[in-house]
C-alpha cells in the first residue's frame, strides 16, 4: 500500500492545539506503536488516517496520494476500537459481516471468508450470537474479526488490549504480533503502556503534547534515548536522574546497577543508604537515598536489607548525560566528553 | 415465646397485606367500566336497560356487533382510521429518524437554533395551530379526504426530542466503525441506530397510534363526507338515535375503539419502560 505520510499536520479542538507542525513517515508493512500519555495526541493521528477525525490543516499522505478527501469506508483500512464498538444489535455473523455487505462482497465470497476469519480467531461457535452473550475476550475478538475480514492494506488499533484481563493481554499480544507475520501489512497500534509498545512494536513512536519525543525501534528507544521524557516513559522503574552542574543532569536505569557492601574497582562508584526494599521473586527493587537524591535500584540480589549502607557502581557505557533542556549529550555531541565523565567519578581513562 | 414470635409475625404480615388490598382494589376500579362496556355489548337492548343491572348477560347475544357492521357500515370508518393512524406512522418514522440522527450526531450551522424550534412546536399546544392549518389544508383543496388528516402529523416534535436523546446515548464509536465498514449515512441511521432504539421507536409509534386513532375533533372540522370519516365519529353517531340510546350498540362500537390499543399494550408495555429507563450499554 505505500507508507503513510504525515505533512505539517495541525490539529485544534476549539482552542486547544493538540499537534503542532507534525512531520512523519510510518513505514508500509511495519508495525509501529504510537506510545505516549493520555492527550498526547496518538489517537488524534490514528483517527487522522482513519479519516474519522479530520486534521485542521496539513496533508496526509498514503503512497504518495493525497487522501483527505477520500470517505472513511473507501480508504482500505479497517480500526480495532477501545470499546470495541461492536453493533449490539447484531449477531457475530452480521458484525463481520457487516463491512462485506456494503463494500459488495458476493454471498459466496463472504461466507468463505467469515469461515476463514472466525477459524483464525476462534470464534466459529459464536457466529450466531448477540455480543451481549459473550465475554469481553470474545467481543474483542469480534472487533479484529471485523478488522481481518476486510483485508485491509492498514490496521489501526486504538488501545485494543486496554479492557482485557492481564493474562488475556498478554496472551493476545503474542497473537497480534503472530497475526502481523501472518499478514505482513501495515499496524498502527496506539496504546498508553510502554511494555505493550517494546513488546510489539517494530518501530515506537513517543509522543508528548502533540510532538513527536523519539521515532525509532524498541532497542534504541531503550538503549540510546534521545531526551529525558524517553529515557523516562520507557523502563519499569523509570531511569534515575541526577542533577549535575550547570544544569547538566546525569542518567542511569535502576537494572544497571550494580550493588556491593565492599568497595570495587569500578570507575562510577557512590556510595549510598537502602530506605526501601521490595522483593519481587526473580529481582528486588530497593530504593535509595544518594547524596539527596532517591534513585530505584533493581538488583538481582535479594541479600541487601533496608536500612543499610551500600555502593552502587556503573559501567561508563551506561550513564547518560542530559542538557539542561532534557536534550541527550552524545559523545560526538560535545567537544569534550570525557569532561562530562570526569565530572561524575574518579579516574577516568583518558582516550 | 412462640406466641410472641406468631403475633410479631402477623404485625408483619399487615402492611403488606394491607398494600395488596389497596393495589387490588385500585385495579378493579380502573378495570370495571372495561368489564361494564364488553358485558354490555353482548346483552340484548332489553338487558341494558334491566333494573337491577345484570353483571354477567342472562342472554348473550352478538346483535349490537352485527347491526354495527350491517346497518352502520362500521367497516368504511374501520377502515379509515387504520388507513390513517398507519400511514401517519410510516410518514413520521422516515422524518423522525433523520431528523434525530443529525440532532443527535451532527454539528451543523444552527442546529441549536433549529432543536430549539423543534422543542417550541412541541411545547405549542395543537389548538393553537388548528385555524391557521384549517387554511393551509383549504387553499391546497384537499379538505374533506383522508389527506388533512395525516399530512399534519407527519413530523413528531415529541418523537424527534425522544429519539434524540437514544441516539445521543449511542457511543461515536459505533457510528464510525460503520462509516469505516464504508456504511452510508442512510444505512447507519436505519440499520444500525434505529435497531438499537427498537424499545423508544415502538413506544412513539404506540403513543401516535393511540393519540391519532383516538381523534376526534380534527377529523370532524376537516372532513364532512363519511366516506373518510374515521371510527370515533361513526362511534359518536352511534348515540344520535331518536329511540334513544342503544346502550348496547354504542358499547359493542367502543369495544372496537379500545380493543386494538389495549391488544397493543399488552404487547408493548414492557418495551415502553424500557424506553425511559435508559439502560446503560456496553
Amino acid at each position: 500500500m505505500g507508507d503513510i505520510v504525515f505533512k505539517g499536520i495541525n490539529k485544534s479542538f476549539g482552542n486547544t492545539k493538540v499537534i503542532e507542525d507534525l512531520n512523519l513517515t510510518i513505514k508500509d508493512g511495519e508495525f509501529t506503536v504510537l506510545v505516549g500519555a493520555s492527550g498526547c495526541g496518538k489517537t488524534t493521528l490514528l483517527r487522522m488516517i482513519a479519516g474519522i477525525g479530520p486534521a485542521t490543516s496539513g496533508e496526509l499522505l498514503i503512497n504518495g496520494e493525497n487522501i483527505t478527501d477520500i470517505p472513511p469506508g473507501k480508504r482500505d483500512i479497517a480500526m480495532v476500537f477501545q470499546n470495541y464498538a461492536i453493533y449490539p444489535t447484531m449477531s457475530v455473523r452480521g458484525n463481520i459481516e457487516f463491512g462485506l455487505k456494503n463494500n459488495k462482497v458476493p454471498k459466496k465470497e463472504r461466507n468463505r471468508l467469515i469461515a476463514e476469519i472466525s477459524e483464525i480467531v476462534g470464534l466459529t461457535p459464536y457466529l450466531d450470537r448477540k455480543p451481549s452473550a459473550l465475554s469481553g475476550g470474545q467481543r474483542q475478538r469480534v472487533a479484529l474479526a471485523r478488522a481481518m475480514v476486510k483485508k485491509p492494506s492498514v490496521f489501526l488499533m486504538d488501545e485494543p488490549l486496554s479492557n482485557l484481563d492481564a493474562k488475556l493481554r498478554v496472551a493476545m499480544r503474542s497473537e497480534l504480533i503472530e497475526l502481523h507475520n501472518q499478514l505482513k501489512t501495515t499496524f498502527v497500534y496506539v496504546t498508553h503502556d510502554q511494555v505493550e509498545a517494546m513488546s510489539m512494536a517494530d518501530t515506537i513512536i513517543l509522543m508528548d503534547h502533540g510532538k513527536i519525543q523519539q521515532h525509532a525501534s524498541p532497542e534504541i528507544i531503550y538503549n540510546d534515548p534521545n531526551n529525558i521524557f524517553t529515557a523516562q516513559f520507557i523502563g519499569t522503574p523509570p531511569m534515575n536522574i541526577i542533577p549535575l552542574n550547570e544544569g547538566i543532569k546525569l542518567g542511569f536505569r535502576p537494572e544497571k546497577i550494580k550493588l556491593s557492601r565492599e568497595i570495587t574497582n569500578s570507575k562510577f562508584q557512590r556510595k549510598c543508604h537502602l530506605i526501601t526494599r521490595e522483593m519481587l521473586g526473580s529481582e528486588t527493587l530497593y530504593k535509595a537515598i544518594l547524596e539527596n537524591e532517591t534513585i530505584m535500584i533493581k538488583s538481582l540480589e535479594a541479600e541487601f536489607r533496608m536500612g543499610e549502607d551500600v555502593y552502587i557502581s556503573i559501567e561508563d557505557t551506561d550513564l547518560y548525560f542530559f542538557a539542561a533542556d532534557g536534550n541527550r549529550i552524545r559523545k560526538g555531541d560535545v567537544p569534550d566528553y570525557n569532561k562530562l565523565l570526569k565530572m561524575v567519578g574518579g579516574s577516568w581513562n583518558e582516550e | 415465646m412462640n406466641l410472641i414470635k406468631t403475633k410479631k409475625r402477623i404485625m408483619r404480615a399487615i402492611p403488606a397485606f394491607l398494600n395488596s388490598i389497596i393495589k387490588l382494589a385500585v385495579v378493579l376500579f380502573i378495570l370495571f367500566p372495561f368489564y361494564w362496556m364488553i358485558i354490555t355489548s353482548f346483552k340484548p337492548y332489553a338487558e341494558t336497560i334491566l333494573m337491577p343491572p345484570t353483571f354477567w348477560p342472562k342472554t348473550f347475544t352478538l346483535s349490537a356487533y352485527t347491526s354495527i357492521f350491517n346497518e352502520m357500515n362500521l367497516g368504511i370508518y374501520l377502515k379509515n382510521s387504520i388507513i390513517i393512524t398507519l400511514a401517519i406512522i410510516a410518514l413520521q418514522i422516515p422524518i423522525m429518524v433523520p431528523a434525530a440522527y443529525a440532532f443527535a450526531k451532527y454539528k451543523f450551522p444552527g442546529h441549536k437554533l433549529m432543536f430549539g424550534i423543534v422543542l417550541v412546536a412541541f411545547m405549542i399546544p395543537g389548538q393553537v395551530t388548528f385555524i391557521p392549518v384549517y387554511f393551509l389544508m383549504a387553499r391546497l383543496g384537499i379538505l374533506n379526504t383522508l389527506l388533512p388528516q395525516i399530512l399534519p402529523f407527519g413530523a413528531n416534535a415529541f418523537g424527534i426530542f425522544l429519539l434524540r436523546q437514544n441516539f445521543m446515548q449511542i457511543p461515536d464509536e459505533i457510528i464510525e466503525a460503520a462509516r469505516l465498514d464504508n456504511a452510508s449515512e442512510l444505512k447507519i441511521m436505519f440499520r444500525l441506530m434505529l435497531p438499537m432504539s427498537k424499545a423508544t421507536m415502538i413506544t412513539l409509534a404506540m403513543f401516535s397510534f393511540i393519540s391519532h386513532w383516538n381523534s376526534y375533533f380534527w377529523p370532524l372540522v376537516m372532513t364532512q363526507s363519511e366516506k373518510v370519516r374515521p371510527l370515533t365519529i361513526a362511534i359518536e353517531k352511534l348515540k344520535d338515535v331518536e329511540l334513544g340510546i342503544s346502550w348496547n350498540i354504542l358499547m359493542a362500537g367502543n369495544v372496537l375503539l379500545v380493543f386494538p390499543i389495549i391488544i397493543i399494550f399488552m404487547f408493548a408495555s414492557k418495551k415502553i419502560v424500557r424506553a425511559f429507563a435508559y439502560k446503560g450499554m456496553k
